[in-house]
């Protein structure tokens, strides 16, 4: 059997161990676009912040991709010929697959502002970027940074810690709403105006130019104007899927798949952030673009594409990190319209802004901006949330019922 | 493959292990925040609970680790975390289903426990039996004893009372 793998990223590296599990012999192929090892795109800004070295940015097995038994290409695909099973590639023609895992990831997106895409404005996304946006932290002052995900946030806190001064501009009324609710925003927003970061909300960025000394002039609609020695922008992320055109497999955003991670054609599977599966929350196509979600969706499609008939309960989104010295982390269902009720932890219980959120009785989800103790709840609290489990206790009670319930036959 | 194993009716919560392991861990001080093993206490409930990490078989923190600074010692077979590679991104800490995973806010990366290289403190200085570290197999063979124990109590009992009905009769 022929196994081709479009894609080198954690979706793809997953499906690749999962599938040598219980496939020795079949060939594997992985096509990468991008070029070079595998590296971990959530290690861009630790790496831009100093904290990590350039070299700790690639992922294990990245480099021993022959030893298990993997044949890596690096070209472009064109297109897919579903019906005779066929890739188109760039440079090396046609290749044919028995089984075709599309983990191509996402690219991030440029908003639609009047002069974004000139040279010293910057997405943080590729190790192009990184290499980019290293020069320019050792030689510039001012950086503007526009959109606050985590990746622009996580930017905010990089360019701070090495003495930059940083402007973030949103759009919206609050910080990362994909991470956190409201309250858990604002608390954001102070953190980080405590470290010197201007945070603007609401304001809308009409256009940038650049001056004739070379700094950027960013007009805003309604306030003052800014100016920048660059720009970083964080806008959100698009799936890599252009090459599905012309081929039967079905697609809108991303690609849907089942709980097997196979699209509507039967031996293609879909896996990480080009994908759209089911969640735990019984919703059926959801695309979280985020690491943990595509290790999951990898493992799942690369044992499935062996033979395997293994299903996959549902992806729980979960995000974490440390940040202008808070530790910020959420999993599930947090905003106040997915919610009826929740329970705040009083600063007693040693954790910060963290809330616990309920609907119809059961824990759907959690919201932390507080201290890194507070994060072993979380990890705790994930089977609870994912094997819906009624918890009939005070949630202050929590903490000691998860460490007993393990003990409990 | 020995492993750590805990026998929580044996605790008696003197919090040794943390010590030891504190101590292991800092090279200078007995401070519990060093301690990859917790003592849970919970009063009400009549519970002192030692956790410390599993060595799961399919370990979630390894499989997440967007680093791969989580590795599993070839020798010990403990699931390690590599200091110098670890980001400190703490996503292994959101993934432990059992808490076991704490986070050095000195060195800013996540900590875990390393079976101290085939030599764990925390049993080597528990006084009442709780740890040990043992094959998982003498662990099984344990369980098993003490289950076959029960059984053969529950039949002696449904015997007597048996012969107490057909007596009666």
């Amino acid at each position: 059997m022929k196994a081709v793998i479009i894609g080198n990223g954690a979706a793809s590296l997953a499906a690749i161990r999962s599938f040598r599990k219980y496939d020795k012999k079949s060939s594997i192929t992985v096509i990468s676009k991008e070029g070079g090892n595998a590296y971990s795109r959530v290690l861009l800004p630790y790496v831009l912040r100093g904290k990590l070295s350039y070299e700790k940015l690639f992922l294990p097995f990245s480099d021993k991709l022959d030893s298990l038994g993997v044949t890596y290409i690096e070209d472009e695909v064109l297109s897919v010929d579903d019906a005779e099973s066929v890739l188109k590639l760039g440079k090396h023609g046609d290749l044919f697959y028995d089984t075709l895992l599309i983990a191509s990831g996402s690219k991030a997106l440029w908003p639609p502002i009047k002069g974004i895409c000139q040279p010293g404005i910057y997405h943080l996304w590729t190790i192009n970027d990184l290499n980019r946006l290293q020069i320019e932290f050792s030689e510039k002052k001012e950086v503007v940074i526009i959109g606050s995900g985590f990746v622009s946030l996580q930017a905010a806190w990089a360019a701070c810690s090495r003495g930059l001064k940083v402007t973030l501009i949103e759009i919206a009324d609050r910080l990362m709403p994909l991470v956190l609710d409201v309250r858990g925003s604002g608390l954001m927003a102070e953190q980080m105006s405590k470290f010197g970061v201007n945070v603007y909300t609401s304001t809308i960025t009409e256009e940038i130019s650049k001056r004739e000394d070379g700094k950027f002039f960013i007009l805003l609609r309604d306030k003052e104007n800014i100016l920048a020695d660059f720009i970083i922008v964080g806008a959100g992320v698009g799936a890599n899927i252009d090459f599905l055109k012309d081929s039967a497999i079905e697609f809108a955003r991303t690609i849907p798949v089942d709980n097997y991670m196979l699209t509507n054609v039967l031996n293609v599977f879909a896996a990480g952030d080009v994908a759209a599966g089911p969640s735990v929350f019984g919703d059926e196509h959801v695309t979280h673009a985020l690491w943990p979600t595509a290790v999951e969706m990898g493992k799942i499609a690369g044992a499935n594409m062996a033979g395997q008939n293994i299903r996959y309960d549902g992806s729980l989104n979960m995000n974490v990190t440390q940040m202008f010295d808070v530790t910020v982390a959420s999993m599930g269902k947090f905003n106040d319209a997915d919610i009826d009720d929740y329970y705040v932890y009083d600063a007693e219980s040693g954790k910060g802004y963290c809330k616990l959120c309920y609907k119809d009785g059961l824990i759907v989800g959690i919201c932390l901006v507080g201290t890194s103790e507070a994060v072993s709840l979380l990890g705790k609290l994930r089977p609870i949330i994912r094997n819906r489990l009624a918890v009939k206790l005070p949630p202050a009670k929590l903490d000691a019922f998860l460490n007993v319930r393990f003990f409990q036959k | 493959m020995k492993v750590i194993t805990l026998d929580t009716s044996k605790c008696v919560g003197c919090r040794n292990c943390e010590l030891a392991c504190a101590f292991i861990n800092s090279k200078e001080t007995c401070e519990r925040k060093f301690s990859m093993i917790r003592v849970n206490h919970y009063i009400e409930e009549h519970a002192v609970i030692p956790m410390t990490c599993l060595h799961c078989e399919d370990p979630w923190c390894m499989a997440v680790c967007p680093s791969g600074a989580i590795t599993r010692d070839p020798e010990t077979n403990a699931v390690i975390i590599q200091d110098e590679k670890c980001a400190g991104c703490k996503m292994c800490i959101l993934a432990c289903p059992y808490g076991n995973i704490h986070f050095d806010a000195e060195l800013m990366v996540s900590h875990k426990c390393n079976l101290c290289e085939g030599n764990p403190r925390c049993v080597g200085h528990c006084i009442s039996g709780a740890l040990n570290f043992e094959e998982i197999e003498d662990f099984n063979e344990r369980s098993r004893k003490k289950v076959d124990l029960e059984i053969s109590k529950y039949m002696k009992q449904t015997c007597k009372t048996q012969e107490v009905d057909s007596n009666g009769k």
